[in-house]
């Protein structure tokens, strides 16, 4: 056993595992916070995989960044309280069970019939696409052919840092709990 | 590596499948987003999967641009979520039946 | 003069359309006064007169040659058929039309009278005009279709007339009912005309009667007289299309006079008279006539006895003098039964426009157990009544005593024995009911409060008119039944009459007659003017039998079941198809429609997690069909 499928087969239940209870968990910290672990996982598999440098942007990025901005916002709305297990929807969750399964499924099935289960990865990725490391690579790859992508994108992350200053601005009057409350009843009449 | 690379695809597809299930189920708009999340980083795990498969760097610049513009989704969307549970003071989706026919 | 004969009917045409489109005073008034109706008169007048002319230029003609034909304009030239208008100047024809004309003339010259306070004085004259037009256009016809035009205008005319006061509720439904029953004869008779052309080829009467008669078979000439009789019956009133005649009464008295007594109702005995080679080439139509006649005789005579209103009795009475005209025609006695045709309009046009003076004179009362006692009142109407009432009655040497009389007797002379005594006890029964109404209204006792006042002299002219033609008629027509003068006239257009010779003298058959009509009479001063019989009181002693004489054997009342019962009934099951099938039919697709989009909602709740879920069924239903595919 090689190291790297050591490293797999630990860190796949873990993925898949905190995945699931991410998704089962009654308070929104708890499913934040199992999905860092989640976020975690994959950063691993980032490494594994000979993506280092994305490995160290997900852990900044995702786990750093934005599940932090997740907890701050959880925290602010004070939305931690217990969900409720009643599910209104006649038939949801069962449906959406079996689509799930159904979905993995057909990507699985899809994956057999594309790349079959046995094909391994060629082996001289490290000495010739990772040339003097994964960054220096990806940076080769970024500011050439993907040049014009990249401005944009960053053109785009201003945009939204505007849009989130105007959506989340205040307005002058002050909306209290008996309007909101009216507002409730108004939509489900 | 001696990992067969479908493996990874093969996580990337059940990681998929948790937060597809997640968006449909939950009822908390945080966490039906965080559920979304779940979503887009199976998709980059498949996508860099696929790039040391293939051997070159696309899969992984489009990994990255992924991260960025995920990153630039959650604050526009947070703040959505906050001036929705602003007017109704629940982050209940249930609650937001104003489409109804 | 024999080719102006169209200017006869023109006349009164122009009459009518002055007085319909012309502007001015529909009521008389000041200024015009009653011109509309003097213009009306007069043209009718110079009507008889220019007849007159036509008939002085046929006598100058030999007697067989005595037909002339005006063809005035072709009509209708389709295909084979071919019918022009063309009027026809025979004995037949030329006595109608003097008949239409004299009498018209004279009820016209009453009308202006009776008919000054009406508010639409000028439309009555109009119609008044127009009804003669059609009736002149009916008689003088030289081909079936254009008869059948003039028939179905004095239809008209007679629905317009009889429903002339619209507003009495009994009068329109009056002019309906006639309208209604005399078109299912009228649609016989049209079906008879077809058959005429399919068979001949042409509708003129000359070639009709003439060398082309012998190419019908027997039936085909039974099935044509038939259906031409079942219109005889409907406009002239007989059984089973009589229904309409005694309420045709609503409509104005001159209107009972001139079209319900002396012109429009004998025009079925003209129809039947003018076709006589058809009905003689098939052997029972000829006896189809005779019973209908003599059984509607019978009928309405006994029906006359029952009825207390003046009018009505009267009404029955004509049905019953044409069923003896049909009797006679069913017995080939053309001439004889012309001659009544002729005495009849004279003495039953007195009868009604005295009933008129009646009327008027009693501000329109007319059941007769209200009347009573008027000759002291009414003296001059009383006398006419009395010299028309005779006449019906056959009392000699009035002008109906000749006319029933040849009748009566020409059953016994042609060895018809059964039909002699029912026409025998007809008679009887005919002298009986015309002079009830006779001492009922002028004799006995004032039943009445009011004091009843002379009619005025412009209406009294004419009846004096009448009156004299009532007395000498029958002495300068008709003194027999062979050689009487009216009679030797047609026989050229009727065909020779065979006269038999019967079991008793003739002689002996006069005074048979005469006794019964005196008889009669004697009987009706008896019950209803002596004041020894309590007729008033008939009514409780014998409720049923006095119900079945004023209800004329409940015939109308049977007819209204048959008919209006299934009509009824059909148009009560056609509304609930209406409403149940048809318009269930819509609504339900209505409610259907609700109901769909009642269920469109409920994909719509307006929560996102279904609308996703939603996506992802789609999406994963995607997936699977391209990957099968592949």
């Amino acid at each position: 056993m090689e190291v790297d499928q050591i490293v797999f087969w630990v860190f796949a239940p873990i993925s898949v595992g905190s995945a699931i209870a991410m998704l089962l968990q009654r308070n929104a910290v708890h499913a934040a916070l199992f999905l860092v672990v989640n976020f975690f996982t994959i950063a691993v598999f980032y490494l594994v995989l000979g993506a280092s440098f994305l490995f160290a942007v997900q852990i900044i990025v995702y786990a750093g960044a934005i599940m932090v901005l997740f907890l701050f916002v959880i925290m602010l709305l004070g939305v931690d309280r217990e969900e409720s297990l009643l599910e209104r929807l006649k038939g949801q969750r069962v449906v959406a069970i079996a689509l799930g399964v159904g979905i993995a499924v057909e990507l699985i099935v899809a994956i057999r019939a594309g790349i079959g289960f046995a094909t391994k990865a060629p082996p001289d990725f490290d000495e010739v696409v990772n040339r003097g490391g994964n960054a220096a690579a990806i940076a080769r790859v970024l500011f050439r052919e993907y040049f014009f992508p990249f401005e944009v994108t960053s053109v785009l992350l201003i945009v939204a840092a505007i849009a989130v200053v105007v959506l989340a601005s205040r307005r002058r009057q002050v909306i209290t709990r008996a309007d909101a409350a009216r507002a409730n009843e108004r939509e489900a009449a | 590596m001696s990992t067969p690379i479908s493996y990874f695809v093969v996580v990337s597809a059940m990681l998929f499948a948790v937060g597809t299930v997640g968006v449909l189920v939950r009822k908390n708009a945080l966490v039906i987003f965080m559920s979304v999340e779940l979503q887009l980083n199976a998709v980059n795990l498949a996508l860099v999967a696929f790039s040391r498969m293939h051997g070159n760097l696309n899969g992984q610049v489009l990994a990255f641009f992924s991260m960025v513009v995920a990153a630039a989704e959650v604050v526009v969307g947070l703040a959505i979520i906050v001036t929705v549970y602003r007017r109704r003071q629940s982050s209940n989706v249930d609650d937001l039946t104003v489409l109804r026919g | 003069m024999l080719d102006l004969i169209w200017l006869i009917p023109a006349l009164p045409l122009a009459g009518a359309v002055v007085n319909l489109f012309f502007p001015g005073p529909a009521r008389p008034g000041r200024r015009l006064g009653k011109a509309a109706g003097w213009l009306a008169t007069a043209l009718v007048a110079l009507g008889f007169v220019l007849a007159v002319a036509v008939l002085l230029d046929l006598l100058s003609l030999p007697a067989e040659e005595r037909v002339h034909v005006a063809n005035l304009f072709e009509w209708i030239s389709v295909g084979t058929l071919s019918v022009d208008v063309a009027l026809r100047a025979d004995p037949l024809s030329i006595t109608m039309a003097l008949v239409v004309t004299g009498v018209g003339s004279l009820i016209h010259l009453y009308a202006v009278g009776y008919m000054e306070h009406d508010p639409r004085f000028r439309t009555f004259f109009a119609y008044l005009n127009l009804f003669v037009f059609f009736m002149l256009i009916l008689v003088l016809a030289d081909n079936y279709l254009l008869l059948y035009l003039g028939w179905e205008g004095v239809g008209l005319c007679s629905y317009l007339l009889i429903g002339f006061w619209y507003e009495r509720p009994l009068a329109s439904s009056a002019a309906k009912k006639a309208f209604v029953t005399t078109r299912i004869g009228d649609a016989a008779m049209l079906l008879g005309i077809v058959l005429i052309w399919l068979h001949l080829g042409t509708l003129d009467f000359g070639a009709v009667f003439g060398e082309r008669a012998s190419e019908l078979t027997q039936g085909a000439a039974t099935a044509i007289s038939l259906l031409l009789l079942a219109g005889a019956i409907g406009k002239s009133a007989q059984l089973p299309l009589h229904v309409w005649l005694p309420d045709a009464m609503e409509g104005p008295t001159p209107v009972s006079a001139l079209i319900h007594a002396a012109t429009m109702v004998t025009a079925g005995v003209y129809l039947v008279v003018r076709s006589h080679v058809l009905f003689e080439l098939s052997g029972t139509a000829l006896t189809v006539v005779l019973v209908v006649g003599l059984v509607s005789a019978l009928y309405a005579a006994l029906a006359s006895i029952g009825q207390f209103d003046l009018k009505r009795a009267l009404a029955y009475s004509t049905m019953s003098q044409i069923g003896f005209m049909f009797f006679a025609a069913g017995m080939r006695f053309y001439t004889g039964a012309m001659l009544l045709l002729v005495c009849h309009a004279f003495y039953k046009a007195l009868l009604f426009l005295t009933a008129g003076n009646v009327l008027h004179g009693l501000h329109d009362e007319t059941d007769m157990r209200r009347m009573g006692g008027l000759r002291e009142q009414m003296p001059v109407s009383a006398t006419w009544f009395a010299i028309g009432a005779l006449s019906l009655a056959g009392i000699p040497p009035l002008a109906g005593f000749f006319a029933k009389d040849q009748i009566v007797g020409f059953a016994a002379t042609s060895h018809r024995e059964l039909a002699w005594v029912l026409a025998s006890i007809g008679a009887f029964l005919s002298a009986l009911y015309i002079a009830r109404p006779l001492f009922l209204t002028f004799f006995g006792r004032r039943r009445g409060e009011e004091r009843a006042h002379e009619a005025p002299g412009l209406m009294q002219a004419p009846l004096a008119v009448l009156a004299f033609l009532t007395v000498v008629g029958g002495l300068v027509l008709g003194l027999s039944a062979e050689g009487g003068r009216l009679a030797a006239f047609l026989e050229p257009a009727v065909g020779p009459i065979e006269h038999g010779e019967a079991a008793l003298s003739e002689g002996a058959l006069v005074a048979i007659s005469v006794a019964l009509a005196v008889a009669a009479v004697a009987v009706a001063f008896w019950i209803w003017a002596s004041g020894r019989v309590d007729w008033e009181a008939f009514p409780e002693r014998q409720p049923e039998l006095a119900g079945w004489l004023a209800n004329a054997f409940y015939l109308n009342a049977l007819y209204g079941w048959l008919v209006q019962h299934p009509g009824k009934g059909f148009g009560r099951a056609l509304t609930v198809v209406d409403q149940r099938v048809i318009d269930g039919a819509v609504n339900e697709v209505g409610d259907e429609v609700v109901d769909a989009s009642g269920v469109a909602p409920r994909i719509q709740r307006g929560f996102v997690r279904s609308y996703a879920l939603a996506f992802l069924l789609g999406a994963v239903a995607l997936l699977l069909f391209l990957g099968l595919r592949a």
